[in-house]
């Protein structure tokens, strides 16, 4: 039986990370997950304009969550910042009603929905995991990946109440459904640092040695490609990595995919991509 | 010469007829349990003597050492006996094996009870267990409960403490003398120690007659649901039949005088409760005035604290090591067991004694001291505070680190220099206006200031380490210029503090917005996953930041940022990427990304060219986006734009 969730793209998902959009549609197809678009739903703020307002990003998120509750639904993300700041909102509200009516009041004002605090927010992996099933995940394996897989999650969603039952300082899901999916996982310290995402425009050293330190690490511990739960991360460490790597003088070259791409590939969409991907891995490296 | 007073056979028994093996002339056993003889006993039953009969002539003098060799013997422990020399008798209480969480009763708590009148030596003569139940979610109530075992020991009771969690609920109605101390958290729910009980108590309703209590709770009557745990606790013991012997005490955030008001009421109340159940109220006088010590007897005996117990864990250590004269570092592996509740403080120690003596850590004082961070299975954590059953993982696990971001001296020694000269030279501390009378200059009252300010600068100061907080930064390892959160979040909570004069304010806000401050933490989510304090700092300098975009009216590359992604954001519900690396590199800073390569990848990269090559093509001609292919230029506006819109304009009218 189908799942229905609602879908939230993110703030780059359907801008430059258009390849997580190719993939997370027939992937949950392929799983029997149905999922239905939020067409009012606004960028969260990215915890940039939290920056300026709090209140006005809180106010983004609470009115992207109340249009999924008016549906009835959780919420998905493919990225592991939004569904953080999902969470941040979620907690804030749970934590302090006055605030939440308060924010509530505003949004049912401009909107006419409000967040009552019943739809939850999920990321992709712990909703594969812990919904979907690891078994359910192998079954629907075609093409197996047979790569050696570093997993990044990031530290936007590796907090108690935020990664579902997962461990927040040392996951282990994404390891987990990469062997499910014919990967080999490897462990690697710096898989939850963070690649320093946020300021990737405005702090240059500090964030490409960030961002060199987390591939370099994957890399010396034998990973062919990194996998990122993160779609903002992900410009880090992907377009960014050679800069990194001089930056740091380390080696950074490394094929980067977002997870969502990994899952649909090894479900047996894309075939030419993924035929591309092992290619480069193998053969020409980064 | 052992002589057995009374013995008898408590639930549970295995019928493993080891005690009838050792002594036949005493034990018989039955097809579901072991039985004292009647030929032995007073009363002349055959049963288990739970009603504790003395035994008959001198059998406790003849089978008294087989009947203490046949309870050693006993596999589950449930051969209990009374001891007789020179006229009185001793308990001996063997410990049972512990339910959940226990935590062991001062060992010589029996001792105590000794002296008094008639009356209450008789009420010590029979069963003096108490049982503390503890829900806890910052540790508040935890304390508590250890501290009410120590003091109950003055009143002649056998006090063991016991964690809610993975409590069994149909035991509840075997604890006839109970004290409940519990936190109420969040909007009235249980601590979540406690909520598996509470959820299984309501469903299975467990009886609870002949269960004396009482019960403190801790709240907060900032709250609605003012100590709601604990009064849900309250009217369910007595809906199950348990009778209350002294009313339930609120305690609001500073519970010390309440809770002391509760635990010297409470305690002498339960002690009065005898081995039936029944409450001789009329001892309690006498009760009251034995436990504070008064009488003539002197209480003696082991009164050293009590502490939580936990199953032993077997561990896989892994520890680095770096000795400086050889300028070598590795890691150790090491197979221990140790206790659960032990803090990694007290595992270092066992390997410095046992293992390697010149494994070098620094230790703390027992309670969170500031300097004793290090990092533990990824996370950053005060040695001498944290149980090591909090840390491990499923594989037993345990890889310990010097704290990032700071020198290392040697093994888990960490360089704190530069904290304290950063923490110097930004100059924390206050420096107030000069005085004049009750006034300060400016005008204002010394020391006053509004509660909401005043909550706000206590909850920031409540940050048990600063060095800490530096290492929750990933920034602070990649970054040996940057202040850290430590030593910002010092310095924003003294220039909000409204005593503070106002140059050193415009001192610390300068400080504060220098290239080295508030701007140079890369990302807040790295230290807001670190509970309250990670949360209370984070928080804070997002705060500072807002002061600063205010103040320099969003100018400078971070500025821009926040300005140009509120704006694409409020034109169309997007973000617009090519717009916000237009604005916020400039052309200098787009064309760098050229040079650097960042260009390149970005037609060239696999990942990054899942959509129409013209994209690529594009950000060859077009050199505004710096992620992946190039995005579009203007964004479509999304559904019903204008409730965001209208969503700024009554928030933030700055964008």
């Amino acid at each position: 039986m189908a799942i229905k969730i609602a879908y939230y793209a993110g703030n780059t998902a359907r801008a430059s990370s258009a390849e997580i959009e190719d993939c997370i549609q027939p992937l949950c197809k392929t799983l029997g997950i149905v999922l239905v678009e939020l067409p009012k739903a606004s960028s969260d703020g990215a915890n940039i304009i939290k920056q300026s307002s709090p209140k006005l990003q809180h106010a983004l998120v609470a009115r992207n969550l109340a249009l999924a509750e008016s549906k009835g639904l959780d919420v998905l993300t493919t990225c592991a910042t939004s569904h953080g700041i999902m969470c941040d909102t979620i907690d804030e509200f749970s934590a302090d009603r006055s605030f939440a009516n308060h924010i509530n009041n505003m949004v049912a004002r401009t909107s006419s929905v409000e967040y009552k605090g019943e739809s939850q927010s999920r990321h992709l992996l712990h909703f594969l995991v812990e919904e979907i099933g690891l078994d359910k995940v192998r079954d629907a394996v075609i093409n197996p990946i047979r790569l050696n897989v570093a997993a990044y999650y990031g530290p936007n969603m590796q907090r108690q109440g935020a990664c579902g039952d997962d461990d927040p300082f040392m996951p282990t899901y994404m390891e987990q459904l990469i062997t499910a999916l014919g990967g080999t996982p490897v462990e690697y310290d710096l898989k939850c640092q963070s690649v320093g995402a946020p300021s990737l425009l405005t702090i240059n050293k500090p964030v490409m040695k960030m961002t060199a330190s987390v591939l370099s690490d994957a890399k010396s511990n034998g990973a062919d490609i990194l996998v990122s739960a993160c779609t903002i991360s992900h410009s880090n460490l992907d377009s960014y990595q050679s800069k990194a790597g001089k930056v740091a003088r380390k080696d950074t070259s490394m094929p980067i995919l977002h997870l969502a791409e990994l899952v649909a590939f090894a479900l047996g969409h894309h075939p030419t991509r993924f035929a591309q991907l092992r290619t480069r891995a193998l053969v020409i490296g980064g | 010469m052992t002589i057995v007073a009374k013995v008898w056979i408590e639930e549970d028994c295995i019928t493993c007829d080891a005690c009838q093996d050792i002594c036949p002339e005493v034990f018989s056993i039955t097809e579901d349990t072991s039985q004292i003889l009647a030929a032995v006993r007073t009363d002349g039953v055959f049963d288990r003597n739970i009603g504790g009969a003395a035994m008959s002539g001198s059998t406790g003098t003849d089978y008294g050492e087989m009947i203490l060799e046949a309870a050693e013997a006993c596999p589950v422990e449930i051969i209990k006996f009374e001891l007789q020399s020179d006229g009185a008798s001793e308990t001996v209480t063997e410990v049972a094996p512990a339910e959940a969480v226990a935590v062991a009763a001062p060992a010589a708590a029996a001792a105590v009870a000794t002296g008094g009148s008639e009356a209450l030596q008789t009420l010590f003569g029979g069963d003096r267990s108490l049982s503390i139940f503890f829900g806890s979610q910052t540790g508040n109530a935890a304390g508590l409960a250890e501290k009410t075992a120590k003091l109950a020991a003055n009143y002649g009771l056998v006090p063991t403490v016991y964690d809610m969690d993975g409590f069994d609920p149909a035991a509840l109605g075997n604890h006839k003398r109970t004290l409940i101390i519990t936190s109420t958290w969040g909007e009235g729910e249980m601590p979540d120690n406690a909520e598996t009980l509470w959820q299984s108590v309501n469903s299975q309703s467990p009886s609870l007659s002949g269960v004396s209590f009482s019960i403190c709770a801790i709240g907060d009557t900032s709250y609605d649901e003012f100590c709601k745990a604990g009064t849900d606790w309250d009217e369910k013991y007595v809906a199950l039949g348990a009778n209350r012997v002294h009313d339930i005490q609120l305690c609001d955030v500073d519970f010390d005088i309440a809770y002391g008001q509760w635990v010297a009421e409470a305690l002498p109340m339960i002690a009065c409760v005898d081995e039936s159940g029944t409450l001789q109220e009329v001892l309690l006088d006498e009760m009251i005035e034995y436990g504070s010590g008064s009488g003539e007897e002197v209480a003696s005996g082991d009164f050293s604290p009590a502490t939580i117990t936990q199953d032993e864990l077997s561990i896989t250590l892994s520890l680095f090591r770096y000795c400086p004269a050889a300028a070598d570092t590795g890691w150790d592996t090491i197979a221990c067991a140790i206790p659960g509740h032990a803090t990694v403080e007290d595992l270092l120690v066992a390997v410095q004694h046992d293992v390697d003596g010149s494994l070098a850590f620094r230790r703390g004082n027992g309670n969170g001291s500031p300097t004793s961070g290090i990092r533990v299975n990824g996370r950053v954590v005060l040695a001498d505070l944290i149980q090591i059953s909090d840390l491990v993982n499923d594989g037993g696990v345990l890889k310990i680190e010097p704290l990032p971001g700071y020198p290392v001296i040697r093994d888990l020694i960490v360089d704190y220099s530069s904290f304290e000269s950063q923490r110097s030279a930004t100059k924390p501390w206050m420096r107030a206006d000069p005085r004049d009378g009750h006034t300060l200059l400016n005008g204002s009252a010394m020391g006053t200031m509004e509660i909401s300010t005043a909550d706000t600068l206590h909850a920031m100061t409540d940050v048990v380490s600063y060095q800490l907080l530096q290492s929750m930064s990933d920034t602070f390892a990649y970054d040996s210029e940057y202040k850290g959160p430590g030593v910002l979040l010092q310095q924003w909570t003294r220039s909000i503090d409204p005593r503070t004069g106002d140059a050193q304010q415009k001192d610390l806000v300068t400080s504060i917005g220098s290239e080295h401050g508030v701007w140079a933490e890369a990302d807040f989510a790295s230290i807001a996953r670190y509970g309250s304090d990670g949360q209370t700092a984070s928080k804070a300098l997002n705060a500072a930041r807002g002061k600063l975009l205010n103040s320099t009216n969003y100018s400078g590359p971070h500025g821009r940022l926040v300005k140009w992604y509120g704006r694409s954001v409020k034109w169309s519900g997007k973000v617009n990427e090519t717009t916000l690396y237009r604005q916020v590199l400039g052309p200098l800073g787009l064309l760098g990304n050229v040079f650097d390569g960042v260009s390149a990848r970005m037609v060239l990269g696999f990942t990054r060219t899942g959509s129409p090559p013209f994209r690529s093509l594009q950000a060859l001609l077009l050199p505004p986006a710096g992620i992946g292919k190039i995005p579009n230029m203007v964004n479509s506006k999304v559904a019903a734009h204008h409730e965001v819109v209208n969503l700024f304009n009554e928030i933030d009218q700055r964008f």
